[in-house]
């Protein structure tokens, strides 16, 4: 009897499944509960419900950086179902990516935008070792909001983007401390280190792309990388960091924040004030599939409102 | 796919840019024959070059025994499964190059190696290739068999690893041909570790990106070999430069005994890269295998090692290796002498072609004892 109920359990739970990965289920994925809907005018707050085709950045009260998954301030923002492609059109090519669709929200003060972009994920990959590869999400907005968009992939020469980048790797380095090799290797033993008998200077040479501050070794402050990109192979870490972000992975789900400053000093980046229509870009990363660099999910340009 | 020459194919093939020979190419040869394992070459490459956190386990120079041994495990049995059974005979090689068996999407056939693949460097040390049956007895080539290859970075002219960067991390240098990657350039997309057939690119997990040999360009820029080869005991190294095919120099060391007395061959040619490590083949190995490892020029080669003896310039060269840390771009055998001359023909040093030898009587008079050779 027992056992019936428990097989029935998971027939149910396989059904669900596949419903999550219907086109209309992938908007409800995994989010905090909504409260219920207020009894006011459907202009005050869009519906959760209806499909957009559009990604609208609400106005939220508020402050500085929006960098909280689950904060109160998504609920009046629509969800976004954004469709994934495959990477096929620089070498090596992705044929089959892992995350087929993302759901994008976003939500601005004023002085800050902010972007939720969530996928179902049941593994966390975020330990990078030559044969594992790391859960990552990028964000591309064109920088001249003004001219036509450039290419969606990564930009084109005089088309410049700006790509941040959250990585599951960066986000494990902030939340519970950078790799060393004894934590790679619990087993592992080394008799001397060069920075262990040399000064910092002089062990430095051996440190390798750390020594060198290659911003792909390690998160620093934040487990994103500002960027900007004119077309493949060209993407550049920038020198000031204005991005912000953070990543929580709960309920077989990623559910990651990318904010950033909607006006700047920097050069690299689109200045957005309430009003603007622009465009954004999407790309992602199953690292327990093995996907890294050009192996990855793409999207097309997705409008973008800023909401007054 | 640019039409590129690889020579040693003797054919064109396909490459994803355009041929660029550098001025002078980055080139060493090892002879199979003298190399004993001892691992001086392994660890002077790790003091120098890699022993940060993270490069634990990474060997820029390696010493493998053959045919069981590889590190990383499997690395040359592996590829050649992937590439599938192909005509070796020369002198034009008609098989399928790593590149002509891209798979769709993929710039090369490769393949990423498991991480505990790294983790055995010297698995099948001095395991031979089977066992001896009672009563069995050396002939040449021997019944069973085993050597030890050294392996470095090849310093491709047609790098793998290059041509499958998305984001040009690497770089081959004009000058002198030495394949470098960017310590600050990578994002660790690993498409080179899983290029490169002979394995020779390391992921350090530290810094999340890859590593290679780099040479040993400061020394080689100053004129000095490398510390793989100054370093090695047996003297089984020469390093150097080799010159492109059509401009070959018979007074250059290297030219003579890759391109003049072909003499040393490179390592899998079939993949299509244009290794520019070349191996004197060891003598005692059956020709079958050797040639999969080295071309169809292995039983000529053995050929003439046997009889460098009669040859004074091939033993000329010959004796050059560990002779000197400088390198040698000219040589000259004047009587019972070979002479090394570094770039701007200074000499650099010079060996007797026969070291002179003293035969000491069994019984030491004087001391009124037996002289028992212990070695
Ligand atoms: S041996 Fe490998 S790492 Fe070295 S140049 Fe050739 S392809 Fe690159
Ligand atoms: S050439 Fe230099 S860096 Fe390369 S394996 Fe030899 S010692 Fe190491």
């Amino acid at each position: 009897m027992q056992t019936t109920a428990r097989t029935f359990r998971t027939f149910a739970a396989i059904a669900i499944a596949a419903v999550m990965t219907t086109t209309a289920a992938v908007t409800a994925l995994a989010q905090p509960p909504k409260p219920a809907a207020p009894a006011k005018p459907a202009t005050a707050r869009p519906s959760v419900r209806a499909p957009a085709t559009t990604i609208t950045a609400v106005r939220v009260p508020g402050t500085g950086p929006i960098n909280d998954a689950f904060g109160k301030h998504w609920a009046g923002a629509r969800p976004m179902k954004v469709a994934m492609l495959p990477q096929s059109v620089t070498l090596p090519h992705n044929p089959a990516p892992a995350v087929t669709g993302l759901t994008v929200r976003a939500v601005h003060n004023g002085t800050w935008v902010a972007f939720l972009i969530e996928w179902k994920d049941d593994t966390v990959s975020d330990k990078i070792v030559l044969d594992n590869f790391g859960d990552q999400v990028a964000i591309q907005l064109p920088i001249d909001t003004k001219a036509a968009p450039p290419s969606p992939m990564m930009g084109n020469p005089g088309g410049r983007v700006n790509i941040i980048q959250w990585r599951a790797a960066f986000q494990h380095d902030i939340d519970k401390g950078p790799p060393t090799t004894k934590s790679l290797y619990p087993n592992s033993w080394a008799d001397v280190y060069p920075d262990e008998v040399l000064s910092a200077n002089d062990a430095r040479p051996y440190s390798g792309a750390l020594g060198l501050e290659n911003p792909i070794s390690r998160g620093r402050a934040t487990p994103v990388l500002d960027q900007f990109a004119e077309g493949w192979g060209s993407m550049t870490v920038k020198p000031d960091q204005h991005a912000l972000g953070s990543g929580v992975h709960r309920n077989g789900a990623w559910h990651v924040v990318i904010t950033r400053p909607m006006a700047s000093d920097d050069q690299n980046a689109p200045r957005l004030v309430p009003g603007d229509r622009t465009v954004a870009a999407f790309a992602v990363w199953e690292g327990g599939a093995r996907e890294v660099g050009a192996r990855k999910a793409w999207s097309a340009w997705i409008p973008v409102v800023v909401a007054r | 796919m640019a039409k590129v020459f690889n020579w040693q194919l003797g054919r064109e093939m396909d490459y994803p840019y355009e041929a660029k020979r550098p001025e002078k190419q980055f080139a060493m040869v090892f002879d199979t024959n003298k190399c004993i394992a001892c691992q001086t070459c392994t660890v002077a490459c790790k003091t120098t070059w890699t022993p940060g956190r993270g490069q634990e386990y990474m060997f820029w120079n390696n010493v493998e025994t053959k045919p069981y041994g590889y590190y990383p495990l499997g690395w040359d049995v592996n590829i050649l499964e992937k590439l599938g059974v192909q005509d070796m005979d020369g002198p034009v090689y008609r098989g399928k190059t790593l590149f002509d068996a891209a798979p769709q999407g993929e710039v090369i056939l490769g393949y990423l190696p498991d991480d505990l693949d790294y983790a055995h460097p010297n698995i099948g040390e001095d395991d031979s290739s089977g066992v001896m049956p009672q009563g069995a007895h050396f002939t040449m080539p021997h019944l069973q068999w085993m050597f030890y290859l050294p392996r470095i970075c090849n310093h491709c002219t047609y790098p793998a690893c290059l041509s499958a960067c998305p984001r040009q991390s690497i770089y081959k240098r004009r000058e002198d041909g030495i394949v470098l990657l960017d310590q600050s350039r990578c994002r660790g997309y690993r498409e080179c570790v899983k290029a490169c057939p002979y394995k020779k690119v390391y992921f350090n997990a530290q810094t999340r990106v890859s590593e290679k040999c780099i040479g040993c360009y400061p020394a080689v820029e100053g004129g000095r070999q490398t510390q793989c080869t100054t370093t090695c005991i047996g003297k089984i190294r020469i390093q150097g430069f080799v010159n492109a095919p059509d401009t070959v120099n018979a007074d250059n060391p290297l030219d003579y005994l890759v391109f003049v007395k072909k003499l040393a061959l490179p390592l899998y040619p079939q993949f299509g890269l244009e290794p520019n490590t070349y191996y004197i083949p060891p003598v005692h190995v059956p020709p079958p295998y050797l040639r999969q490892m080295f071309g169809w020029g292995v039983e000529p080669a053995i050929a003439t090692y046997r009889k460098a003896h009669e040859d004074p310039k091939l033993l000329g060269a010959l004796m050059l290796f560990g002779a000197t840390p400088e390198i040698s771009h000219y040589f000259r055998v004047d009587g019972d002498w070979v002479y090394g001359y570094d770039g701007k023909q200074s000499e650099i040093v010079r060996v007797p072609l026969r070291e002179p030898a003293v035969i000491r009587e069994v019984y030491d008079l004087k001391h009124k004892a037996y002289r028992t050779n212990i070695t």
